[in-house]
């Protein structure tokens, strides 16, 4: 008897505790009433979550209660594992209505038809006029004769120097290295080594991250012909040049002479900003461990955060004699209507109202959002807005896009690939595995290989 | 036999109606050209040739995960059962110790990878620092070297074994105190109790760790990606099967060689695990038996 | 040597082996309690463990150290100097050489940020209610599965218990797909149920686990409750489970502890940021180039801390061994 009545109680506990913490119901209160309206309802993934979220989830707030037609609901879902949830989502056929990704895998995504295209859409926007946007970035989403996304925010990178530094090394403080040989004299002077170790970096160009796709092109290099659709980076002398340069900042374990800024790849390793403290004091060039850095503009807003003691300076990246001054825009921002979204239309109208002025007179929500999450804004004339080149800082960011010829990542289908092949064999080059010829070689094989084998398939499939 | 495959039906049904198909499906994919959107398309063995012939960075990651299995998963045996006796004492504030030793598995990645990357810190990291305190001698660069970059994931592995050391404490709570008392009458010593008790009673947990411990090992992932960026560097160091997979999976979409790279490793895994469990009727001790 | 003493003896190798284990747990906690700008480590320092804050005079200027005497930073010029007031007299110095005085100082607004980011009650209701089913699904039916790989003879047993464990020998990123498709096909995206129902038939892991144990329990028991004229599952409920407690502890534990970190399946089969678990609110925390640290270990801290009492609290059951019982041997 006893233990019946023991059980029952058990059995009471665990029903409340289960009561307790069942969810509530997956639709929101906004959301319903929506549906209970007659609006189609949308769903918006985020590439982005944080506070670039926020800025998103703002602006989709405003679109939501501007109308009565369309209701989105937007789902941060961070660029850790978006790839897993966008092919799943896609091969299982339960896409989102708008997704936002990266430029860059954009052309990997459309070769297998992943999105909608886009075209008849715009005929009726004026905002959405291809001569507005920056030709760099609209490369990246038009192409085979489709338009496949529309961008909404880009970066561009420049050098950053501490002031602070130069005057110490006896450097004029506001004149930056404006050619490289320039960058490598001020490296020289900048680099401060001692018996305990390195105590200031001067410049290392693989600092933050593995830049050298951008710095081949700006020594004139061709990693990649459009006209053919192959790599075409094998005996190039300015790349060959340029993973020379990289790895004279590196010294050679069986030579006695190198040049003066020359480093330990090993040592440097431990001023490379370790796991999520980049945006943090820890930061090498907050901290005044490196001198000049190439950094994209995002850092505009980030250094006054987080070192507002740093005297520094913004300029374009110096580039080799004889080249053509060239800035780098890697890449851009999208978003897309998947192949097999249930309500195009709608998704449309939240793309239209998103990057078109106002009825009001104000600018675009997507300017807005790129001033709140400090990125360049894609039209040419919402860069120029006051808010961004208003910022003496800032401006030098805008400003190479404009005066000089912007080039970027090439739209190919195994782009990830062909960048992360690029960073590796540089790896391999500055730690003197192989030599900048036998590293572009390479290149172009491995990634001619996966080019031709995707052709291959397209062949075949398409009758 | 009518009531071994009741009690086993959980399994058998849900493998029948979910496992099944996707096994039989990347079976085909890893003979396809396959990019997860189009439809597979057959090539025969062409991702097997490719892989075996052509491709560096395959072979080189099979070799990163050898080695580290074949460090990892004994040491962490050791570490594990070492630890676990440590707990297994009759010592005031056994729950506290017990609790602080499983809470690097119990912390979020990020927060020890922190750490980790401070500890490992070629110039100025505690590991450094000591050697050149105290032996007088410089350090090698850890995750940035490409010789020690291994060794480095292999020691923080062995430094989160929390989830075997449990495994091994539910083990020695199984070992009849009746069986320590004769042996205390024969006179036997720490050491004898160990080797001749202690050890071949937990031969069954010891099987289940070792064989979760090598399809773990064979599959390691998530903490080399959280701690080098998932890139492999320096110089293909770090990069690992699993790794590796991933990203010919989701970054460069290819699914088809993937598979075909997931069904090597299957078999691998397999040869590994059969060969412990054919040798396992030979040490293992079931007390039950 | 008296037992006392050797008994106390032990306490040095765990406190020893105890520091080495609590220090990320610490930095957790440390970090959670800190001002931004004082969570990294410069480079070439150790990191600091008790969360300082700068000391300000009543007008909120800076307290200094200069050459060994105080003073207060009054700002810095034009070329980066400071001016530095001490002792009445106006001095300027580099930043790096003097000090900025420090105080303990604790940052609890880290938390009160970390709970206005997230919608922490719903985003643990969906964690809380995704663990419980499956640590009982899991516990069921991973160990009648057990029971049947350890404690029944029948024929091809140990050719599909190979079968078992090849399930988990095929990396996820091959599977992930066409299990996707299945449940879409199923109606279950954007839904709980691919998160849960798969529990009920058992997760390989656990019935390997399970399976260990239940083989050391003695026969004889089974063989004298059958002559009694129980059923099979009668001998499975009533003899071997209560006689594995502390494996089934173990199993509901680690179940637990999956569950509640889990990242990606929950992130692909949700559809709606109301079903969202905490291990993804944590995202919230982390944007493209910047970690909201403080708040991020300060929700890090809140998550585990339950996870930890959890285990404070239920860690004798793993121990408790049948031996105590003295029904074994």
């Amino acid at each position: 008897m006893q233990r019946w009545i023991r059980w029952i109680l058990a059995g009471a506990c665990g029903l409340l505790v289960y009561a307790l913490i069942w969810p509530r119901s997956a639709t929101s209160d906004a959301e319903r009433e929506a549906r209970k309206q007659g609006r189609t309802v949308i769903v918006y993934w985020d590439r982005h979550s944080g506070h670039e979220h926020e800025a998103r989830r703002a602006l989709i707030h405003e679109f939501n209660t501007s109308q009565d037609k369309v209701y989105v609901r937007a789902l941060p879902i961070g660029y850790n594992s978006l790839m897993e949830k966008l092919l799943t989502s896609i091969a299982g056929s339960a896409p989102p209505d708008v997704c936002a990704i990266d430029g860059g895998i954009m052309a990997q995504l459309v070769a297998q038809g992943c999105f909608a295209t886009l075209e008849s859409f715009m005929a009726g926007c004026p905002s959405l006029r291809e001569e507005r946007f920056f030709p760099h970035i609209w490369k990246t989403v038009a192409f085979d004769g489709h338009v496949w996304g529309i961008p909404t925010t880009t970066d561009t990178y420049c050098l950053l120097w501490n002031k602070r530094a130069f005057r110490k090394a006896g450097l004029d403080p506001d004149r930056p290295p404006r050619t490289l040989a320039e960058l490598e004299e001020y490296a020289a002077r900048l680099t401060i080594k001692d018996e305990s170790g390195i105590r200031q970096i001067g410049f290392l160009p693989w600092q933050p991250w593995d830049l050298s796709h951008m710095w081949g092109l700006l020594f004139g290099g061709t990693w990649y012909d459009e006209s053919t659709g192959l790599a075409v980076c094998a005996g190039d002398p300015n790349l060959i040049r340029m993973f020379a340069w990289q790895r004279s900042f590196a010294i050679d374990p069986t030579s006695d002479t190198h040049p003066p800024f020359a480093l330990d790849p090993e040592k440097v390793m431990s001023f490379q900003q370790g796991f999520g403290a980049y945006m943090s004091a820890n930061n090498p060039f907050y901290s005044g461990k490196i001198a000049m850095i190439t950094e994209g503009e995002w850092q505009v807003t980030f250094i006054p955060k987080y070192a507002p003691d740093l005297d520094w300076g913004v300029a374009a990246i110096p580039t080799p004699d004889g080249a053509s001054p060239r800035a780098y825009g890697p890449t851009c921002i999208a978003d897309c209507i998947p192949a097999g979204c249930r309500h195009p239309e709608a998704a449309w109208a939240y793309l239209e109202w998103f990057n078109s002025p106002r009825p009001d007179g104000r600018p675009s929500p997507a300017s807005d959002y790129n001033y709140a999450i400090h990125n360049i804004p894609v039209r040419t004339d919402e860069a120029r807005q006051a808010r961004f080149i208003g910022d003496p800082r800032f401006r030098p960011f805008v400003d190479v896009l404009f005066e000089r010829e912007t080039v970027s990542a090439p739209v190919t289908p195994v782009t990830q690939f062909f960048m992360d092949e690029i960073e590796r064999q540089r790896e391999r080059v500055i730690y003197r595995k192989t030599s900048p010829e036998q590293a572009l070689r390479e290149i172009q094989n491995t990634v001619n290989d996966h080019l031709q084998l995707g052709r291959a398939l397209a062949a075949r499939t398409t009758p | 036999m009518r009531n071994g495959l009741l009690f086993a039906s959980p399994f058998l049904f849900g493998f029948g109606a979910f496992f099944l198909y996707p096994l039989v499906a990347s079976v085909y994919y890893s003979f396809c050209h396959y990019n997860v959107i189009q439809p597979p398309m057959w090539i025969g063995l062409e991702n097997f040739r490719e892989l075996f012939t052509r491709d560096a960075v395959f072979w080189k990651s099979l070799y990163n995960t050898l080695y580290y299995t074949v460090f990892s998963v004994p040491l962490g045996l050791a570490v594990s059962i070492g630890l676990a006796l440590l707990l297994n004492q009759k010592v005031r504030g056994m729950a506290a110790y017990r609790t602080v030793f499983f809470l690097p598995t119990i912390v979020p990645m990020v927060a020890s990878a922190v750490l980790w990357l401070w500890v490992l810190n070629p110039e100025s990291g505690l590991l450094n620092e000591t050697l050149r305190q105290f032996l007088r001698v410089d350090g090698p660069g850890w995750l940035a070297d490409e010789h020690w970059a291994k060794p480095s994931l292999i020691l923080m592995s062995l430094w989160a074994t929390g989830g075997a050391m449990v495994i091994f404490l539910a083990g020695l709570a199984d070992v009849p105190a009746s069986l320590y008392e004769v042996a205390a009458i024969d006179g036997a010593g720490r050491w004898a109790k160990f080797r001749n008790i202690t050890l071949p009673m937990l031969t069954p947990t010891i099987l289940f760790n070792l064989v979760m411990g090598l399809i773990g090992a064979f599959q390691y992932f998530t903490q080399v990606y959280v701690m080098t960026g998932g890139k492999g560097g320096p110089v293909d160091s770090t990069m690992f099967y699993a790794l590796y997979l991933y990203r010919n999976s989701f970054h460069y979409l290819r699914m088809g060689y993937a598979s075909a790279m997931a069904w090597m490793l299957f078999l691998l895994i397999l040869a590994a695990t059969v060969a412990v469990l054919v040798s396992s009727r030979r040490w293992v001790y079931y007390h039950g038996d | 040597m008296t037992k006392r003493t050797r008994r106390n003896l032990a306490h040095v190798p765990l406190l020893a082996a105890s520091l080495l284990f609590i220090a990320p747990f610490l930095w957790m906690l440390s970090t959670s309690l800190k001002h931004e700008s004082g969570i990294f480590a410069k480079p070439g320092e150790p990191p600091q463990w008790i969360p300082v804050t700068e000391r300000t005079d009543d007008q909120g200027r800076r307290l200094i150290t200069y050459q060994a005497r105080a003073g207060v930073d009054l700002g810095p010029d034009e070329s980066g100097r400071h001016a530095l007031s001490i002792d009445g007299k106006t001095v300027v110095a580099w930043p790096e050489d003097f000090e900025i005085q420090q105080r303990i100082g604790l940052h609890w607004a880290n938390y009160v940020r970390a709970f206005e980011m997230i919608d922490f009650v719903a985003n643990l209701r969906n964690t809380l209610f995704i663990c419980v089913s499956v640590v009982l699904a899991s516990v069921l039916s991973c160990s009648l599965v057990a029971y049947s790989f350890s404690r029944i003879p029948w024929k091809g047993r140990d050719a599909i218990f190979i079968i078992v464990l090849a399930t988990m020998m095929l990396p996820y990123q091959v599977t992930l797909i066409p299990l996707f498709a299945a449940y879409s096909r199923l109606g279950w995206v954007g839904t709980f149920k691919p998160l849960i129902l798969p529990a009920l038939f058992g997760t390989p892991f656990y019935i390997f686990l399970i399976r260990q144990f239940f083989k050391g329990v003695p026969e004889d028991l089974s063989a004298a409750a059958r002559i009694d004229g129980c059923s099979e599952f009668g001998i499975y409920w009533r003899i071997v489970m209560p006689l594995s407690k502390p494996v089934l502890a173990t199993t509901a534990l680690f179940v637990f502890l999956f569950e509640w970190g889990d990242f990606l399946n929950p992130l692909i089969y949700l559809q709606d940021e109301r079903q969202y678990t905490l291990a993804i609110a944590l995202q919230q925390f982390q944007s493209q180039h910047e970690n909201a640290w403080g708040p991020l270990m300060a929700m890090s801290s809140v998550i585990t801390a339950p996870i930890i009492a959890l285990f404070f609290f239920t860690q004798k059951t793993f121990i408790q061994g049948i031996t105590l019982t003295g029904l074994k041997g």
